[in-house]
């Protein structure tokens, strides 16, 4: 009878520790929910949490010396999360109402809107922490996308991507080929079975046929953007349809019925095959220049920079083909003191400046090309100043494209019209048509 | 005598009510990460925003899910990979089992071993490994088809190879799971069956169509259910691979349910088609049983 009773308090005592332990588990679940609500606060000293990917994270990182010491109280955790892992991340933690978030997040041009417009309050208004007395520090036509429909500034520019045109110089001399005569690119397509006859098993550009990895959309794009065009309008409508994007599409199928276009397909397709010298053209912006200077340092001395061919004859030969920003969460606890970090490193050009020469992020901040450094002649690519290139584009001006807070739906009816050209042959004013079709009925906007 | 009634009863209630006490933390658990995520996912899909822009809107999630083509495409993705890979994955396990349940008790150690490993490869280890061995130019497979003088073959990039190449990954990574199930239920056949059925006459093949398969009939009805269940919610691998593509070949129903929840923040219509994946896989699971776990008079 005692052992019994015994054993009986025994289990009893077994089963109240589980459960207590199980409830304040729970308990601390929910309070840690509690405490960091989606209001945050105005706190401006502690750490803060800065997420931003591969060479921008050490960009950043580059910076943060100099603040700390100019903002003793406040210390800077800058966090490589990775591309396109953040959006996940930034996701999630938004539809949570702001937790886990931290502080700056470096988002860019493609996603801001969607955050903006999906979770309001989910970003910090900046204007409210000062950021309007820096409307026209920035390059013209920026300051429209960091702002919601309010008005306010829910981020800063930080980097700028005008277009370029890269291309191996080697190779070209070796084909006979002069690719600065490109007026447009059917220039380019004409000039085809001489590259082909001249240089076998070489493409001029490489893309992801079909898609494996994610979608391979920005030669497209910057197709559109030559245009002054993209997915959407200013006034938000569908223009995945309108001429100016079958003209882009029909230009890569012209490509690739030439046989110019490499496929990127596989995990770092694209590096693969520039690294074995198959590919002789980055069509890419100014990010490209840091990009393959570092990547393929044995091909140092063989590129070059040109301005990129317009898609019309007469057409524009420029245009700012992506941004980043920095935003601040709507439910960090350090708001001024995330604003001094982003204000110390966005609007002075010394800033600015030190975070290119850290990891090659192009600024946005027309002050800080004054800095010698965009001027120097560039060894990788034989001497030729391609800063000063990218920086005299930036001076032609551009027009503002509309990401809108439905890319991402966007992104993947383009991209699986693209795969349609590519694998199936299919007419790109069919594929278009109908994927501009499809993300009308999925988002309901209308059909420019 | 009167003190000893109320202790006896004491010991009584704590007595009953320990069972409840120790499954309350496994229930509080069940709850909080099971329950209330059903329950919240049903109410989030009768709504449409985000946010504080959340609203309720009824039923047009489903309405929009009915109407929208690229909800069938990935259902019929899915559904094609189910009816090919199923039965070739149990096929291959009752092989497996059979195999390894004749050879010698050391080497049937090792072998169960190789065949299971499979199965606790981690997912992101087996996306890395195979996008290698299915690399088009410079992969292993296409190499050992070049050796046997056939033509190369794009895995990941051609729409019908693709679904090919996922049916052999889903085989590779859970047929030695099923094969250890089966194994366990064939060292349960009484083996004077067997003895008898040979008395009688019986060959190999009619010892196993009439003697392991009506015993292995329970285990077989749990293996097809459990497998039909995996593959309908199948996510991983054209995750890892081919991210749906090419050309949404591969584009599975959870694949699809991701893509809305997480790269277009719409999570009312995410939990909408959850939950019209939950309904198939309920009345799939429904007609298997009653198919296959009723008849158990031979």
């Amino acid at each position: 009878m005692e052992n019994f009773s015994r054993r009986s308090i025994l289990r009893l005592g077994g089963a109240s520790v589980l459960s207590v332990a199980a409830m304040s588990a729970l308990a601390a679940c929910g309070s840690g929910q509690a405490g960091a609500g989606s209001e945050g606060g105005n706190g401006a000293t502690g750490t803060i949490t800065v997420w931003s990917w591969t060479s921008a994270a050490t960009a950043l990182r580059g910076v943060v010396p100099a603040f700390e010491k100019a903002n003793p109280g406040i210390k800077v955790d800058v966090q490589d999360v990775g591309n396109p892992a953040i959006w996940d991340k930034i996701t999630v933690g938004m539809a949570a109402g702001g937790q886990g978030l931290a502080d700056v997040m470096h988002i860019g041009c493609d996603y801001l809107p969607g955050y903006m417009e999906k979770f309001p309050g989910g970003l910090a208004n900046l204007s409210t922490l000062g950021a309007d007395k820096y409307k026209d520090s920035f390059v013209k036509g920026l300051w429209p996308t960091v702002t919601g429909k309010d008005g306010a500034a829910y981020g800063l520019p930080w980097e700028v991507n005008p277009l370029g045109f890269f291309y191996r110089e080697d190779l070209f001399k070796k084909a006979g080929i002069d690719p600065t005569a490109f007026q447009t690119w059917d220039d380019v397509v004409k000039a085809g079975p001489a590259l082909k006859a001249a240089l076998p098993g070489v493409s001029l550009i490489a893309i992801d046929k079909p898609a494996s990895a994610s979608p391979d959309l920005d030669f497209f794009q910057s197709l559109l953007q030559l245009q002054g065009s993209f997915y959407f309008n200013l006034q938000g409508e569908i223009t995945i349809g309108s001429p100016e994007s079958i003209r882009a599409m029909t230009v890569i199928k012209d490509l690739n019925d030439a046989g110019l276009v490499g496929d990127a397909a596989g995990d770092h397709g694209w590096s693969r095959l520039v690294g074995a010298s198959k590919v002789a053209v980055a069509p890419y912006p100014a990010w490209a220049a840091d990009y393959l200077a570092t990547k393929f340092p044995d091909q140092s001395g063989k590129w070059r920079l040109t301005e990129p061919p317009a898609v019309t004859a007469g057409g524009r030969r420029t245009a700012i083909v992506n941004t980043t920003n920095l935003a601040i969460a709507g439910s960090s606890q350090k708001k001024v003191a995330a604003w001094k970090f982003v204000e110390y490193a966005l609007t002075r050009p010394d800033s600015m400046n030190l975070m290119f020469k850290a990891g090659g992020v192009f600024p946005a901040l027309p002050a800080a090309y004054a800095d010698p450094i965009y001027s120097q002649n560039e060894k990788f690519y034989g001497g030729q100043p391609v800063l000063k290139t990218f920086t005299e584009l930036l001076d032609k001006g551009s027009v503002g494209t509309n990401y809108s807070g439905d890319y991402a739906r966007a992104l993947k009816l383009v991209s699986d019209a693209q795969v349609k050209v590519f694998l199936k042959q299919a007419d790109p004013a069919t594929v278009l048509a109908d994927a501009a079709k499809q993300l009308a009925q999925q988002t309901g906007r209308k059909i420019a | 005598m009167a003190a000893s009634p109320p202790r006896a009863r004491k010991k009584h209630i704590r007595a009953s009510m320990v069972p409840y006490l120790l499954l309350l933390p496994a229930l509080a658990l069940f709850a909080v990460f099971k329950a209330y995520p059903v329950v919240a996912s049903f109410w989030i899909s009768l709504t449409t925003g985000s946010g504080a822009l959340r609203h309720f809107t009824g039923f047009s999630n489903y309405q929009r899910l009915v109407n929208d083509p690229l909800f069938w495409t990935s259902l019929q993705n899915t559904g094609i990979i189910l009816v090919i890979q199923v039965p070739i994955m149990l096929g291959l396990a009752i092989l497996l089992a059979l195999g390894i349940n004749s050879i010698h008790v050391r080497l049937k150690a090792i072998w169960r071993l190789g065949v299971f490993m499979p199965s606790v490869t981690g997912l992101v280890a087996t996306g890395i490994i195979f996008s290698f061995l299915l690399n088009k130019d410079q992969g292993a497979l296409n190499w050992l088809l070049s050796l046997m003088g056939l033509p190369a073959v794009d895995w990941l990039g051609d729409p019908s190879w693709a679904r090919v190449a996922i049916v052999l990954v889903l085989t590779w990574h859970y047929t030695g799971y099923y094969a250890v199930i089966y194994l366990a239920g064939l060292q349960g056949v009484p083996k004077e069956l067997y003895e008898a059925a040979m008395v009688d006459g019986a060959g190999a093949i009619r010892r196993f169509t009439s003697v392991t398969i009506p015993h292995l009939r329970p285990i077989l009805l749990f293996t097809v259910v459990l497998s039909t269940i995996g593959t309908l919610q199948l996510f991983d691998e054209p995750y890892v691979l081919t991210r749906g593509g090419p050309d949404n070949a591969t584009m599975t129903v959870s694949m699809y349910l991701y893509n809305n929840g997480f790269s277009y923040f719409d999570s009312g219509y995410a939990s909408a088609i959850a939950y019209a994946l939950t309904l198939i896989v309920v009345v799939l699971g429904a007609i298997q049983m009653k198919f296959m776990g009723g008849n158990n008079e031979d």
